[in-house]
């Protein structure tokens, strides 16, 4: 009966959205618009804010008449995660949208099937890689070199755990942490360049690492980053979402550093920012202001998957007056250099996506490589 | 590792992550006591969790933002006994609905308060404080994690016992459970039922407030959407799991502080995958849930000849 139910509203959903697909063509003055559908909330501090500041921005570039969005914000908890098909239907329905915007793993399954019901509809899908082997010819995938960025921290961190200027460090140990929110390819990549950054400024670095399990549970997480400050790590780096804040008090607490991501934290969290030597970056809205631009130039190729990283201004490592402040000139000097060898091509960083991705067998020992005895 | 379990950090690390269990541990087992699961302790603490923030800010006082969330929690047991008991609706779908209510509406509210959608950093809260304990904070080793501790952990502690001396020792407690055991029994001998419940209620919804407060207000000074993580489910299952009473509950909540630090510790040196010894805490409460009920399956078996 269920089965029945859904079919006869997929078939409803074809006709109109068959009957939809026309719109654009006779509508060439109408403005771009772009539906950005985030399976969160605005006010992450973090890359959905970065997605929405970036549509804002190039509408106030471009003029309303030329460019307008809508955000819809679906909510991330379990609870939530039932709505996230049925509304990028909804929106698929509606048809006006030039372009609809997704991200995170977590919509992968609802975007294969929305986007095989409506290859006519436009899609952007950003921060985690898509299947186009189940098709996806109307789907525009970027993903973030955020190997690159949390190289340069994994490389910062190091040399700041054993600096003996810096006040809140032991220099005694070579111990650095991290804490991700899930095991997942995208986390892997922050954590392999986060690695390969310290081992290749100190050989012998270890690295704590701990996953909360999701994205919300700050206290827990606070716990776990105070753990491994307790046992020595002095520079702590966290991707897990709101839970990621935990580690940040935990360091405030056991007076310690942890380096933000996915926005500026110092500056958002200025009451810590002393704590927050800098942050890393996907700059998802510099990214759909590239796409957007591109697709009205027509010039944006669908059905691909483009990694950027700091050469295409798609990642940066936040480097204000703060970082300069908490930060010793030495080691900003080679965060620095790093940079540009990385731009310029002289330095790879390894990588769990993509074409040449590490093996699992290869990221598994690069772990156990650092593990902390 | 050994390192790691033998330092007072560890049993700092023990209490914190017990104080929120506890409080909501409490707040299933007087509920329980009086015959109703009270399945909106996680909707309760989030919500509570929020208040906390809000009114210490508003009022520039952990203590009275601690009061006013305390009543507001009260207040929402409140609203959960009426739907029950007046108005008939099933408890857990009452339940769901304040759950479903919270996990929006604290999002609806922050927004409000501070323009925020995820966090509460604009708003200046009043965490409660950290006892250091004199003398005691000198001894070696229990100094340590005695003192220091946060000053809602002693209080979920006093509350093990009030609520012990409460249920076992007053009229009132004894009225209570025996509603819960028997309803028309208690109705018979002239006991008020929907007034017990109403009681019992009251007091489980400003117990998960308590809870709720700690987590935005003391374990982390700030309100992060979604932050109660589950704790009010986990409270109910400590709470059976602890026969519905205050000690047994403190004794459940305990050790699921301890399976939580260890399993924080266990994930420093990663000698297995996060995902299993993430399930460490649930595991331990799940094996000891089998184990008790097992026992007291027996012990009934044995009772009635079996």
């Amino acid at each position: 009966m269920k089965k029945r139910v859904l079919s006869t509203a997929m078939a409803a959903a074809m006709v109109v959205s068959a009957g939809a697909v026309t719109v654009p063509v006779y509508a060439k003055d109408e403005p771009y618009k772009a539906a950005l559908l985030i399976n969160g909330t605005l006010g992450d501090k973090s890359f959905y804010d970065s997605a929405n500041e970036g549509l804002t921005k190039l509408q106030e570039e471009l003029g309303e008449d030329k460019f307008t969005f809508k955000v819809e914000q679906m909510g991330a908890t379990s609870a939530d995660e039932a709505k996230w098909e049925p509304t990028l239907y909804d929106y698929c329905d509606d048809g006006s949208y030039d372009v609809i915007i997704v991200g995170t793993f977590q919509m992968m399954d609802a975007l294969t099937n929305a986007s095989a019901d409506y290859p006519d509809q436009k899609f952007i899908y950003f921060d985690e890689a898509f299947n186009f082997e189940d098709g996806g010819e109307n789907i525009y995938n970027v993903m973030y070199k955020q190997n690159e960025v949390s190289y340069l921290v994994g490389a910062a961190a190091a040399m700041m755990t054993t600096d003996e200027t810096l006040d809140k460090v032991d220099p005694s140990n070579k111990i650095i942490g991290f804490l991700g929110g899930m095991d997942n390819s995208v986390i892997d990549d922050f954590l392999i360049g986060y690695i390969q950054g310290a081992k290749d400024i100190d050989e012998e670095i270890q690295v704590a690492m701990a996953y909360v399990g999701n994205f919300y549970d700050s206290a827990a997480a606070k716990d776990m980053a105070l753990t491994q400050y307790q046992n020595g790590a002095d520079v702590g780096f966290n991707v897990a979402g709101s839970a990621g804040l935990g580690q940040i008090e935990a360091a405030v607490e056991a007076d310690r550093y942890a380096f933000g991501v996915d926005s500026d934290q110092a500056a958002k969290l200025p009451d810590y920012a002393a704590n927050i030597p800098s942050s890393a970056i996907k700059n998802v809205g510099n990214s759909l202001i590239r796409a957007i631009k591109m697709d009205m130039e027509g010039e944006l190729e669908y059905g691909q998957l483009e990694y950027l990283g700091f050469a295409e201004g798609g990642v940066e490592l936040v480097e204000d007056d703060h970082y300069k402040e908490v930060v010793p000139e030495e080691i900003r000097n080679k965060v620095e250099e790093l940079k540009n060898q990385i731009i310029n091509g002289e330095l790879e960083v390894p990588t769990a996506l993509g074409e040449n991705a590490m093996s699992e067998d290869e990221i598994q020992a690069l772990y156990d490589s650092v593990k902390v005895k | 590792m050994w390192n790691a379990i033998l330092s007072p950090d560890f049993f700092g690390a023990i209490l914190r992550a017990a104080t929120p269990i506890l409080f909501a541990t409490l707040a299933a087992a007087i509920a329980a006591k009086s015959g109703i699961t009270n399945m909106a302790l996680e909707g309760i603490m989030l919500f509570s969790a929020l208040f906390g923030v809000i009114f210490s800010s508003l009022t520039h006082s952990a203590w009275l933002g601690l009061l006013i969330t305390v009543v507001i929690g009260g207040f929402i047991g409140l609203i959960l006994a009426f739907f029950v008991l007046n108005l008939k609706t099933d408890e857990i779908l009452a339940a769901i609905a304040i759950n479903l209510t919270a996990t929006g509406g604290t999002v609806l509210l922050l927004v409000a308060f501070s323009g925020d959608r995820g966090v509460s950093t604009s708003i200046k809260s009043v965490s409660a404080p950290n006892i250091t304990i004199p003398l005691i904070e000198k001894i070696p080793f229990i100094g340590e994690v005695l003192s220091g501790q946060n000053i809602l952990t002693w209080l979920a502690i006093l509350a093990v016992i009030l609520l012990h001396l409460f249920l076992y020792k007053t009229p009132l407690g004894l009225s209570i459970r025996s509603v819960g055991e028997n309803k028309d029994a208690a109705e018979s001998v002239g006991i008020n039922s929907r007034k017990m419940q109403y009681i019992a209620l009251v007091i489980s919804g400003a117990l998960a407030a308590f809870g709720g407060f700690y987590l935005s207000g003391g374990y982390m000074n700030m309100f992060t959407k979604d932050m109660s993580g589950g704790r009010g489910f986990i409270a109910l299952a400590a709470a059976s799991m602890g026969g519905n009473t205050p000690i047994g509950g403190f004794l459940v909540s305990l050790l699921f502080g301890v399976a939580q630090a260890l399993a924080n510790v266990m994930q420093l040196t990663a000698t297995m995958p996060y995902e299993i010894i993430l399930m460490v805490p649930y595991l331990t409460t799940l094996i000891g849930l089998g184990v008790y009920y097992y026992s007291q399956k027996k012990k009934k078996e044995r009772l009635s000849g079996k």
